[in-house]
């Protein structure tokens, strides 16, 4: 993985003591909230209901085992014994004290970390796809690219104050999109040419929030040299035309839309053929110095195993299930890769132990080269483990509560903090997806139902995702009272689609049942066991589903009032 | 649902964040049920004030609606009530 550079050491050492600098000039009341609060989110540290919470950047999710334990040995000292892993591949802590605040950022520039690019109208972190490196479907490994945004946009002065924030992610995987890049500011996906050649399919425009939008190709092929340049352009259009009277019109996707793909493609293009110049050129040699911080790390000659899911399934049926569920194959021969699900009943979805955390680092030393990824499903990776060591390795999960056989599954449920933390949320999310979990903790029912996804959001803003879950709940307030709406239809990946409200919102005690009324007639609507419940909707519309849940399909009694 | 026949003044504490209430002797309390029982107009006028003279110890004041039953004071939105209450889920280490 990348290293720092002494360059990026002293930014990030500086950032941290001009930080204290202002945390004391608050304390002292030097400075007021007002003038604090654009200070402190710049550091990525909210004010939300109980607390102020802490968002750690993760550049493309991936953490070494020493990061791991940093982040556990803050969890315990500075925090209330855990952290919550986020839809954006980061981590945050709920619980810190301002006056700790600057003694965190300390311990996280020790381990070249920081919580910069997590808030604000600057560009975000970085995301990718959470197998990154070691997917048999990667035509290339997406986080040289993802590094060299990550340095390109950090306190680059032209974009510190955007209209609004601005997100980017990239994928290497043609075949399949891991990292919901259709749903991003700026989507980048690593395409060949009818030459060979490698570049990036551009999509700009993407989002969800309270105006969904599938991002649109900008460019279908953009050759490697001028990925900055051309990003660069993007940004310019954005920073110069996109709104800043109305924060729920100043995103990206709303410029786009405004203006259509072709008048914005025209403009982006007359932009970068004035301002491209050799400097913001890419070299190849520049891209061969940061891919080398990500070579392969020294694996073994093994023989293939063959398929994962055939090994031991008869004689441990825990073990075939997490197999069958969690394990994901490799690249390379006699390798897997591993989703440790932090989806287990009882737990808030994402919320990881200060002990859990110093054990996953232990076993990413002792299974795979020192390596974790966190997935913006909120669970995390271990991306290179020998498959001949898999059933050990489940036996050490399953002893720290982290072995549920459940990724991808209905179980697996992307949850925002929702009204239990979030200062922005309408409705608790978290109640809802541990009643989910404890209600559907069935393998059997799981892999019955397929792969199917739960996304649940507090409020339009849309962090829990839910318009791309192929099942959806939205939390809204009705006169200060949480009620919910229930979405079918959503995807993010290659065959992107965003879910639409199946009728009238929900009480808290109505939606689990409704969600188990929808799955109900899923199993006796769907044409074969194979057919994904994705499918089935698409295939039969919503009426069957209108039904089961609301008794009629009639569009009037179902939509009541739905807004 | 309640009557609505009371505000109370809330706020952050700027240290740790934590949720803030308004006592009658202008100190301020993590406890809700230490909350001056004010009109709304009272509540307004005091969040404002705060909010100027006393940002460095309290951010953000502002009043809410609440109900007041003769013994403890309930707030009349979700949001609130779990203000006053914290986290309706398990917390790893609650302190």
């Amino acid at each position: 993985m990348y290293q720092y550079d002494d360059y990026d050491r002293r930014i990030i050492i500086d950032r941290a003591q001009q930080f204290r600098g202002q945390v004391g000039r608050r304390l002292s009341g030097e400075i007021t909230e007002e003038e604090f609060k654009p200070l402190r989110l710049q550091n990525g540290l909210y004010m939300q209901l109980h607390a102020y919470m802490l968002r750690v950047a993760i550049p493309y999710g991936l953490l070494s085992a020493t990061q791991v334990r940093k982040l556990a040995h803050i969890a315990r000292t500075y925090d209330r014994g855990y952290g919550h892993l986020t839809t954006r591949q980061n981590i945050q802590y709920n619980w810190p004290k301002l006056t700790d605040v600057p003694a965190i950022l300390d311990e996280l520039a020790s381990v070249e970390m920081h919580a910069v690019q997590t808030s604000g109208n600057c560009v975000r972190n970085i995301t990718s796809d959470h197998f990154a490196g070691v997917a048999r479907d990667e035509l290339e490994d997406p986080r040289p690219y993802c590094e060299i945004l990550r340095q390109w946009s950090t306190f680059h002065p032209e974009f510190a104050h955007l209209p609004r924030k601005f997100k980017i992610a990239v994928t290497g995987a043609p075949g399949e999109d891991r990292a919901a890049v259709r749903f991003h500011d700026i989507g980048l996906r690593i395409v060949e040419n009818a030459a060979g050649e490698r570049g990036f399919e551009v999509i700009v425009g993407g989002g969800l929030g309270r105006t969904p939008v599938i991002g649109e190709v900008v460019r279908e092929f953009l050759p490697k040299r001028y990925f900055l340049s051309y990003i660069e352009s993007i940004l310019r259009v954005y920073n110069l035309h996109g709104r800043r009277d109305n924060k729920y019109k100043a995103r990206i996707k709303i410029l786009v839309t405004a203006l259509g793909i072709d008048e914005f493609r025209r403009r982006v293009e007359e932009d970068w053929e004035a301002s491209r110049t050799p400097e913001l050129e890419l070299p190849d040699a520049e891209i061969a110095r940061v891919s080398a911080f990500f070579a392969p790390p020294p694996y073994e000659t093994l023989p293939e195993t063959g398929r994962v899911d055939g090994i031991v399934l008869g004689r441990d049926r825990e073990l075939g299930h997490w197999v069958r569920n969690n394990v994901v194959a490799h690249k390379i021969p006699g390798y897997s890769a591993v989703v440790i699900s932090v989806k287990k009943p009882g737990i808030p979805p994402g919320d990881v132990s200060d002990t859990q955390l110093d054990a996953i680092a232990d076993i990413a030393d002792r299974y795979s080269f020192g390596h974790v990824v966190v997935t913006h499903t909120q669970n995390l990776v271990l991306p290179d483990v020998k498959t001949s060591e898999l059933s050990r390795l489940h036996a050490e999960l399953r002893a720290l509560d982290l072995g549920e056989a459940n990724a991808n599954k209905l179980t697996d449920v992307i949850t925002c903090p929702g009204l239990d933390y979030c200062d922005l949320a309408n409705a608790r999310s978290i109640p809802l997806s541990l009643e989910i979990a404890q209600r559907f903790d069935r393998i059997d029912y799981l892999n019955d139902v397929g792969d199917v996804s739960i996304k649940i959001s507090g409020c339009i803003n849309a962090c829990g995702h839910h318009h791309v879950g192929n099942i959806g709940i939205l939390g809204i307030d009705k006169r200060g009272e949480e009620f919910y709406q229930l979405m079918l239809g959503g995807s993010p990946g290659n065959d992107a689609s965003i879910g639409k409200i199946l009728g009238r919102a929900l009480a808290q005690d109505e939606i689990v049942d409704a969600v188990e009324k929808v799955l109900d007639r899923y199993l006796v609507t769907r044409e074969s066991p194979e057919e994904r419940f994705l499918e089935t909707v698409r295939r039969v519309g919503f009426d069957p589903f209108k039904e089961a849940v609301y008794g009629s399909a009639d569009p009037l009694e179902a939509a009541g009032d739905a807004a | 649902m309640p009557t609505p026949n009371h505000w109370i003044v809330t706020g952050n504490f700027t240290v740790d964040g934590a949720v803030a209430w308004r006592r009658a002797d202008g100190t301020w309390s993590r406890l809700i049920a230490d909350a001056a029982l004010v009109d709304e107009p009272t509540a307004k006028t005091v969040s404002a004030t705060a909010g100027a003279t006393e940002q460095r110890e309290i951010c953000d004041p502002y009043g809410i609606e609440v109900h007041f039953d003769g013994t403890s004071i309930d707030p009349l939105t979700a949001r609130q009530r779990i203000r006053a209450n914290g986290p309706t889920v398990q917390l790893r280490r609650p302190d």
